[in-house]
This record gives C-alpha cells, structure tokens and sequence, in this order.
C-alpha cells in the first residue's frame, strides 16, 4: 500500500545571506554586515582526488556559473600539465565562455534586475519582479529567455548538458565543433547581437531619466581589478591583471595572473564565513577592490570588438577619470559586456577553423601546482591547485568572483542601510533598497562560501550592546 | 502522457544528492518510453528548458524542515513547500515553484501541468561528501518505490 505523507506547510529552512545592521546610541547605522555561511569541506573532499577530476567536482560548487568553474579548474589542468593549448582548443573555449557570459548577464539583467528599473525600487514586490515583468512588459522577458536560450545552447553543443557541460578538460576539449553546429550558431548570432544592443539602449533611457539617482545610490570609491589583454581591451579568459586605485591611477599592470597572492590577501572576520580579499599595498580595508563588469570595464581602455567598443567609450565619460563608481553602473557594464560577449562569439564561428579537429596537447609532465584565472561573469576567479607526482590533489584554494566584491558589498548595503535608518527609525523601502544594491553586484553566495541554497534576504537590526531590535524578511 | 522523473540534488554534498541517487536508480529501473528520467544539480530557470514539453513531472528532491524526521519522505505539490515569489536578490531564489510559475507564462502549454514532489527529510547539507547519512541512505529505496507507484498509478487515483 503506497504511503502517501502530505505536511503543510513545510518549511525550507535557508540562511545563506543575511545582513545585521548594528545602531550606534543615537539610533544611526554604525556597522553593516552582510553574512554568508559556509559549508565546509571543499578542500578536503579535493584532497586525493586527481587533478583531471576537478573540471567536473567543482562546477558542482554552484548551478549558477558551473562553467566558469569548469574552465577555470581546466586552465589549472593545463598548467599542471604545463601544455599551450592548440588554437582551436583556445577557440572552442573561448566559445564557451562567451556563451557562459551571455547567458549569465542575459539571467541577471532580465529576470533578476530590470524588475527595479521598470518597476521603480518602491514598486509592490508583487509585481516587481520577474512575474511582473512577464505580465507588463512580455516582450522584454521573452528577449532574456532567448538570449539565455542561445547561449545555453552552445555550451549544450560544446558539453553535451546545458549546465554542468563535459567540454573542457587539462589540455584542451573533448570535442570538436561540427559543422551544423556552427552553422546554427551563425544562423541566430545577428538576432543576439540586436537584442544586446536593445537592452543597452533599454538602460541608457534609465539613466536618461533618472540621473541622480545613478550617482548617489551606494555611490563610493574603490578599487578595480580585472583582466586585460595586451591592448589593453578587457580580457575575459587570458590576459593580465591591471588594478587601478580608486582615483583611477593604474597601481598594478601587466601581472601574470598566477602571482595573485602577491597583490592580494585575504582576511577572515569573525562574523562571516567569506573571506575579505583586499589589495595588499593599501591595507584593510582601505584595500578594497572591486571585480566583475564594473571592474572590468574601469581598468580597461577598450573592448576586443566594435559596437562594445562604442559603448565602452560612452561609458568612460560618465566620470571625469574614465572610472565609474555608483554602483547602479554594474547593470550598464554588464550589458556592454553581454553585447561584447556576443560579438565575440560571431567572429569565432565565422572563421571556419572553429571545426578543425585539432583540440587537445598531451604532456607527460606533472608540474607541482597550477593556477587557472579567469573573468567569470561576476569576477575575477582564481582555482589554484596543488598536486603530487601522480596528479593526486593535494590542496585547492580558490578565490571565487563574488568574494572578491565582499568588503564593497557590505560597503553599499552599509551606505544604503544609512540613508534610510536614522534614530532608530527605519524608512519604508529600505530593504528594497538593500536588496537593490546587493543585486547590481549579481553575488553568487553559494560559489563564493561554496554553499548551496536559496538566499531569502533577512536583515536584522541591533542596538549598540547586539539586543535585536526589528528583523525584517523579504 | 509524457512524464519527466527529475532527481534534484548535489552529489557532493551529502544528504542533498538523494534525489540524483534516486533517479539513477530509477533510470535502469524503467523502460517505458513515454517516461524519462533525469538528474541534475541545478536549480531556479536552469530548469526551465529541462521541463519544457512533459505532461507530467515527479520531482525527487532533499528537503529541510523545522519538526520532521530526518528519512521521513513527503509527498507534494511545489506551492506547498514555497509560493511562487519570483522574487529575488540572486538566481538562487528561483524555487521550483517560481520556475514553474515563469514557464507556464511564457511557454504556455509546454510545461508539465501535473507536478508531484516526493521531497526526503535531512539535515541542511553543510559538508562536502558523497556520503549520506544512515537515514537518508535507507529512505532510498522506499523513495524510488513510491515513485514507480506514481508513476504507475492509473489517473482515476491521483
């Protein structure tokens, strides 16, 4: 006899991102913090297991961004074997972070948010979200779905799964790209680059409209970093790491990636599972750095292709120095992104080599550590591996995309839980707008504390000796 | 009636993979046509393109509650674990049920109208393994069986 248990109501019991904002005595913000909790383990579950296996285990860190991961873990691969890939394997690789970045961007701006730009910020959260979206603007949702869409569906050619691909492995690929492929690709890669350029021209009227809004919303100086190549366009699966100060000064250029470690620290507090990386030479915090589309953007000069390009030089003027700070432009930099992204995938597949046959260099060498750096859609991402002489994991340490905005996402809720909390009161809207200002940072908390599961914002408010004063959940 | 038996999970974190462990074996278990099985470890709008074109869906899948019995195996709509929100600071937020909600709206007809969940209890997965814990590991088979009942079961009954 079948056992059929219905329990209402079930409670799914998720604590991954939460935030205290703690009151001084006159009832004004004097900390904020945004918490994430760990799960524990990774590395030592890595311990024994061989290098080759990493490309698979570790996009199983997050059902987000599994590719980045997955190539990162490969380009570790690789210079453990210690080969330069073909340049069809370069090409086919190149492919599919392309494709990641679209999809990736495509998700955050339409479904995630241009809810808060349509809707306005004080919107009913019943409508201001993807829901909304959907009923009031179709169209708009439908352009996310497809360019998602398109660019799911390379990664599904290159790795045979939408998410979680088997493609890249330490040497190269798995597979070749066929013919019909490719011509699928070029079929639908004139309709993604136009529906790019809509959603920028979609954000421009935004910041038309609302001008002050863009520069006063967790508007603060930091820090950038990124990748580079060596024209010095932004960079998103090579290149070297330029840092610029948070007047724009160029501090670190030209750095091979694998020497992070020595421009970057990180620092363990004890209120939060995710580590603080900061920029050595300036201290903590005052170290603070940024990384992901605004990073990326504010240490560049150019992007790698035209209509980007354009849009890149537009963006440069919105600040005197060329570098924008408001956090609200991580939206408009990640659109430039998404249309560079694009037109990066047309140039490789025009060329018709994308097919060679060519894919993977062998090597009999095991180097003892190797290093795989990469710009994931939200950041710098750094897989540092330590092996044996059989292969076998000895240690990982990865710092992931989000983790290195940490100390500037708490900054911007702390900005923002300012403006809003004053003796003791809090505004109305003020855990819209804390979630509006975690959203531009498009976190990934479950890659960067290596966690799983939904994040239900929660925002506590204390008084100064910790007593809680008023909880409130989104 | 095209069925998709879906196992949700992270076979690396414990407890989380029972539904992955579930759909693997139910995967060689079944050989009708018209029904297909399938793990993965995705969440939120991942799935939408997984789910779209089924009639029916089972999905099997942990789940943490705050008075259960870790083992115990529940059976569920989505709106009964959450309601759709649609609402969200990452894409983690996308629940099942949200998905669901999305994909009717957009691709109307293309998603599985009847939905069942069968959902096992467990501890909030902190550690990374491939282990699971006793409980969860015995809940297996009685969860696979209860889903070839589903799956089985005339349409009067359900």
């Amino acid at each position: 006899m079948s056992k059929k248990i219905v329990i209402e109501p079930v409670t799914r019991i998720e604590g991954h991102g939460k935030v205290t904002i703690i009151l001084n005595e006159k009832g004004n913000v004097d900390r904020a913090r945004l918490h994430v909790t760990q799960v524990r383990g990774f590395e030592k579950f890595c311990e024994g297991r061989l290098f080759w296996e990493m490309p698979v285990i570790t996009p199983r860190i997050c059902g987000i961004c599994p590719v980045s991961h997955h190539l990162a873990a490969a380009k570790a691969g690789d210079a453990i074997l210690g080969i330069k890939l073909t340049p069809t394997a370069e090409r086919l690789r190149r492919l599919l972070h392309m494709a990641q970045l679209v999809q990736s961007h495509a998700l955050h701006f339409f479904h995630l948010a241009s809810p808060d730009l349509l809707f306005g910020f004080d919107a009913d959260p019943a409508k201001r979200n993807v829901m909304g979206l959907i009923s009031e603007v179709p169209e708009i949702a439908k352009k996310g779905v497809k360019l998602r869409g398109f660019g799911q569906r390379i990664i599904e050619m290159l790795g045979d799964k939408k998410v979680h691909p088997n493609a890249a492995i330490p040497g190269g690929m798995n597979r070749a790209l066929q013919p019909e492929q490719r011509q699928e690709i070029m079929e639908g890669i004139d309709g993604v680059i136009d529906d790019c350029q809509f959603a920028i021209d979609l954000f421009r009227d935004y910041c038309t409209k609302n001008p002050e809004l863009m520069t006063s919303f967790a508007d603060f100086k930091s820090a950038y970093l990124g990748l580079i190549d060596d024209k010095g366009n932004v960079e998103y699966y090579d290149g070297k790491l330029r840092l610029k100060d948070r007047d724009g000064i160029t501090e670190e250029d030209g750095l091979d990636p694998a020497d992070y470690l020595s421009i970057i620290e990180e620092k363990v507090e004890d209120w939060s599972y995710l580590k603080f990386p900061y920029y050595k030479k300036m201290g903590y915090p005052g170290g603070m750095y940024r990384v992901g589309p605004l990073g990326r953007l504010n240490v560049a000069d150019g992007m790698s292709t035209p209509l980007a390009d354009k849009e890149l030089q537009s963006f440069k003027k919105l600040s005197g120095n060329g570098v924008v700070q408001g956090s609200l432009y991580y939206h408009y930099a990640r659109l430039i992104e998404m249309l560079n992204a694009a037109e990066e995938i047309k140039s490789l597949v025009e060329d018709e080599l994308i097919c060679a046959k060519d894919i993977w260099t062998g090597s009999s060498q095991i180097n003892e550590q190797g290093i795989g750096v990469i710009e994931a859609p939200r950041g710098t991402l750094f897989h540092h591996y330590w092996v044996d002489r059989g292969g076998k994991m000895r240690r990982a340490n990865l710092i992931v995309a989000t983790g290195n905005n940490n100390l500037a996402m708490n900054r911007a809720v702390y900005d923002v839980a300012r403006e809003f909390i004053h003796d003791g009161n809090v505004t109305e809207g003020m855990l819209n707008r804390v979630e509006v200002a975690i959203r531009c940072y498009d976190p990934c908390l479950s890659c960067s504390s290596h966690a799983l599961g939904h994040m239900p914002l929660e925002i506590t408010i204390h008084e100064p000796d910790m007593r809680v004063r008023q909880v409130l959940r989104s | 009636m095209k069925t998709l038996i879906l196992g949700i999970g992270n076979s690396i974190l414990g407890d989380d993979g029972i539904g992955v462990r579930a759909a693997q074996e139910l995967a060689a278990k079944i050989s009708d046509r018209n029904v297909t099985v399938c793990d993965v470890c995705v969440d939120g709008l991942n799935l939408l393109e997984i789910i779209t074109g089924y009639d029916r869906m089972i999905v099997i899948d942990s789940i943490v509650t705050e008075n259960g019995e870790v083992g115990e195996i529940y059976r569920l709509r989505p709106e009964q674990i959450y309601p759709p929100s649609g609402f969200s600071v990452s894409p983690h937020h996308f629940n099942l049920a949200t998905t669901l909600e999305i994909g009717r709206r957009l691709f109307p007809g293309e998603i599985p109208e009847e939905v069942t969940v069968f959902a096992v209890d467990t501890e909030e997965a902190t550690e990374v393994t491939e282990e699971m814990t006793e409980k969860v590991r015995l809940a297996l088979p009685e969860v696979v069986r209860l889903v070839l009942e589903e799956v089985s079961a005339p349409l009067a009954k359900r």
